[in-house]
């Protein structure tokens, strides 16, 4: 089973709920989990709630990264923080992977530090999933998005390696043997978007184990034309917090407009169960974390707002991508571009 | 490691006396549903599943009093009725299982109008039969309790420990009796037999299998005699620790835990972490257990032993902050039964059913 090193105290809701996460893992996987954090805190929280202590280790460390930090000072200086000692953890070997749902750059800064780049690999990408509409039975509800923001500005040729990398990421997590792959982009035509985006398009379109679809657009990133969406950092947050916003008006909207109208009430009555399940379709913390894809190691970066859920979520979500040896699916995958 | 022999020089050893549970604690029975119910009361003995390491630690408890030449009895005490005594007797004569008897609770005789409550209740009763039971013994005899998380085993055990060291008795044993609340007329027998029973603080230890993975503060309440524990390597390590078993005889309930149900090193390293860390395993004697535990491969090799030692050296930061916090050791402290039993009254059905009683 593998093993899979959780920052116990990144995140706005720990160490409680990413430790509240783990005893739910415990409980119902053997994945080992090494918990990174101030283990008087950790302990406090297993105690209070069920778990199963064969498959919790504890390391301490007495410092954390906050959310608000600058990460580059603080991966440069920190060297006892949580996140850091679980990301030193697995480039040692004692983990196979890292789960954290702390400041997400200094996520990103750390494994840039402490893991090695794949071969050919010139920049890491953040993958990250979001609901969409399907086009055919079977097809995965969620389509990833590569990267949301780990590289702000990009290359062609990262391009074409997030594209190779979130191909061979969904071949293996999402089941879908042979995905699709989109460019994320101001129109379909190929010569929209700029130097970069053209010239991406192009050398995606020559790759033949892509089963590249062209360029998409904002209006069809929810569609099921594309399993796998290529695009910059910058643009890749931006649509993501995008998406998050726009199911957040929904969420009020629907809780605030019943107060005003009996007829809305009513009517909100009729389609509570629709409305449950939009709810659950872009509940964050059923989808586990976002990968940092492009190291030899693998590390999931959860929501900040992660709660247990979401964190037990992310952890089977690691231990799976380890099983199905992701970054050595990814390492094969830019061989060819070699 | 044998504390109990240093402890006690050339002097023979008082008999020790271990009273199991049957259902949870050694079987892992199943009744959550009326099928289930059913099913157990008509399994055979060879269809009855042990609790993992059960089998061994019985055997490993009285094969190391024999080593001490101190007499060693095995009690069980069950709610079930005696018509499937047949096939526990079967599952414990497969297991191999030394044992001097067992008690069933006679369901039949709650039969009679009036009495249908009896049939749930289990505090009233077990308390008779373990109050009984001692006075069978010698009033010298040091006992060990073995129970589990799905009945009242920890309020149980502990009042019993309690009304033996005269430390609830009278007035307050009948005042917390109605408050749980027992069946009159057992009350009036468990009163009768405390004033026979009570006299030494005979009671070591009170284990209780977390089958149902209660969390392990709800237990705190009972003080530290009470030891929940998630598997019975972690039993037998605080057997280890004191003084009841040889760190070999530790090594037996581990190997039995690799070989037949599945646990790897790794595991049982976690499993000593935690009891550690929960301050049931002095460091001292987790120390004492490492090195026999690595050399029969029970714990992992030489690569994790820096591992370990990050373990103790964390546990150790810990422990020492809690007791700076805590103060006196919660064995000296009394235990509160009103205050446990107005928890559990107030507690939701959720609450009351995780919990320990």
């Amino acid at each position: 089973m593998p093993t899979i090193a959780v920052d116990a105290m990144g995140g706005d809701l720990a160490p409680d709920e990413v430790v509240k996460g783990v005893a739910e893992v415990s409980l119902t996987t053997d994945i080992e989990c090494l918990v990174v954090g101030d283990e008087r805190r950790i302990q406090a929280v297993l105690e209070g709630v069920s778990y199963n202590p064969e498959h919790i280790a504890i390391l301490h460390c007495a410092d954390a990264i906050g959310m608000a930090e600058d990460p580059r000072e603080a991966v440069r200086t920190r060297h006892d923080a949580s996140l850091i000692v679980a990301v030193r953890a697995a480039a040692d070997g004692r983990a196979d992977a890292v789960v954290s749902a702390g400041n997400t750059g200094a996520c990103v800064l750390a494994c840039a530090k402490h893991f090695r780049l794949l071969r050919g690999i010139r920049r890491a990408a953040l993958a990250s999933v979001f609901p969409r509409r399907t086009e055919y039975a079977g097809q995965d509800r969620l389509a990833l998005l590569i990267d949301a923001g780990a590289t702000v500005r990009c290359e062609a040729d990262e391009l074409v390696q997030f594209a190779l990398m979130g191909h061979a990421y969904a071949r293996r997590i999402s089941k879908v043997a042979n995905p699709r792959v989109g460019l994320l982009n101001m129109g379909s035509e190929p010569m929209k978007g700029g130097d970069v985006l053209v010239e991406a398009r192009r050398r995606l379109s020559e790759l033949p184990q892509l089963n590249f679809v062209g360029n998409v657009e904002g209006n069809e990133l929810v569609g099921g034309r594309a399993d796998v969406i290529v695009c910059e950092g910058l643009l890749g947050n931006v649509v993501l917090k995008l998406i998050e916003g726009v199911s957040e008006i929904f969420h009020d909207l629907s809780s605030h407009a019943g107060e005003h109208k009996l007829a809305w009430r009513l009517g909100l009555r009729l389609l509570s169960q629709e409305i449950e399940r939009l709810r659950e379709l872009t509940d964050y913390a059923q989808y586990g974390g976002a990968p940092i894809l492009g190291f030899d190691r693998l590390f999931l970066k959860c929501h900040g707002r992660s709660n247990a859920r979401a964190i037990a979520n992310a952890v089977k979500v690691a231990a799976k991508a380890v099983r199905d040896r992701v970054p050595a699916e990814i390492a094969d995958a830019l061989s060819s571009l070699r | 490691m044998s504390r109990v022999a240093r402890r006690r020089g050339g002097r023979p050893e008082p008999p020790l006396v271990c009273r199991w549970d049957l259902d949870k604690t050694y079987l892992r029975s199943e009744f959550e549903t009326i099928r289930q119910l059913l099913r157990t009361a008509f399994e055979r003995g060879e269809d009855k599943v042990d609790v993992p390491g059960v089998v061994e630690l019985i055997k490993a408890i009285r094969d190391a009093a024999e080593r001490r030449h101190q007499p060693c009895r095995t009690l069980f005490v069950s709610a079930s009725p005696p018509q499937i005594g047949k096939a526990i007797r079967a599952k414990l004569d497969l297991d191999g299982v030394p044992y001097d008897g067992i008690v069933f609770k006679n369901q039949l005789q709650h039969l009679r109008p009036g009495k249908l409550r009896n049939l749930r209740e289990h505090v009233g009763f077990k308390l008779v039969a373990l109050l009984r039971g001692r006075l069978e013994e010698p009033p010298e005899a040091r006992e060990l309790l073995f129970g589990d998380d799905w009945e009242s085993d920890s309020l149980i055990y502990s009042l019993y420990a309690d009304v033996i060291a005269r430390r609830v008795e009278g007035v307050r044993l009948e005042r917390i009796l109605r408050a749980v609340p027992v069946d009159p007329e057992l009350v009036r027998e468990v009163l009768a037999l405390a004033a026979r029973a009570a006299g030494a603080d005979a009671i070591e230890r009170v284990f209780i299998n977390l089958e149902r993975r209660t969390p392990p503060s709800i237990f705190r309440s009972f003080g530290q005699r009470v030891v929940p524990t998630f598997n019975y390597f972690q039993t037998a390590c605080v057997l280890g620790g004191m003084g009841r078993l040889e760190p070999a005889d530790v090594v037996r309930v581990g190997q039995a835990l690799v070989g037949s149900a599945g646990y790897t090193p790794r595991r049982l390293e976690n499993s000593l972490g935690d009891l550690v860390r929960r301050g049931h395993l002095p460091l001292r004697d987790a120390h004492a257990l490492i090195s026999p535990l690595r050399k029969a491969g029970l714990v992992p090799g030489p690569l994790r032993a820096s591992g370990w030692r990050r373990v103790l050296d964390a546990v150790e930061r810990l422990r020492e902050r809690r007791r700076r916090v805590v103060g006196p050791s919660p064995e000296e402290t009394a235990v509160d039964y009103e205050a446990i039993l107005e928890r559990l009254h107030t507690a939701t059905p959720a609450e009351a059913s995780g919990g320990p009683a």
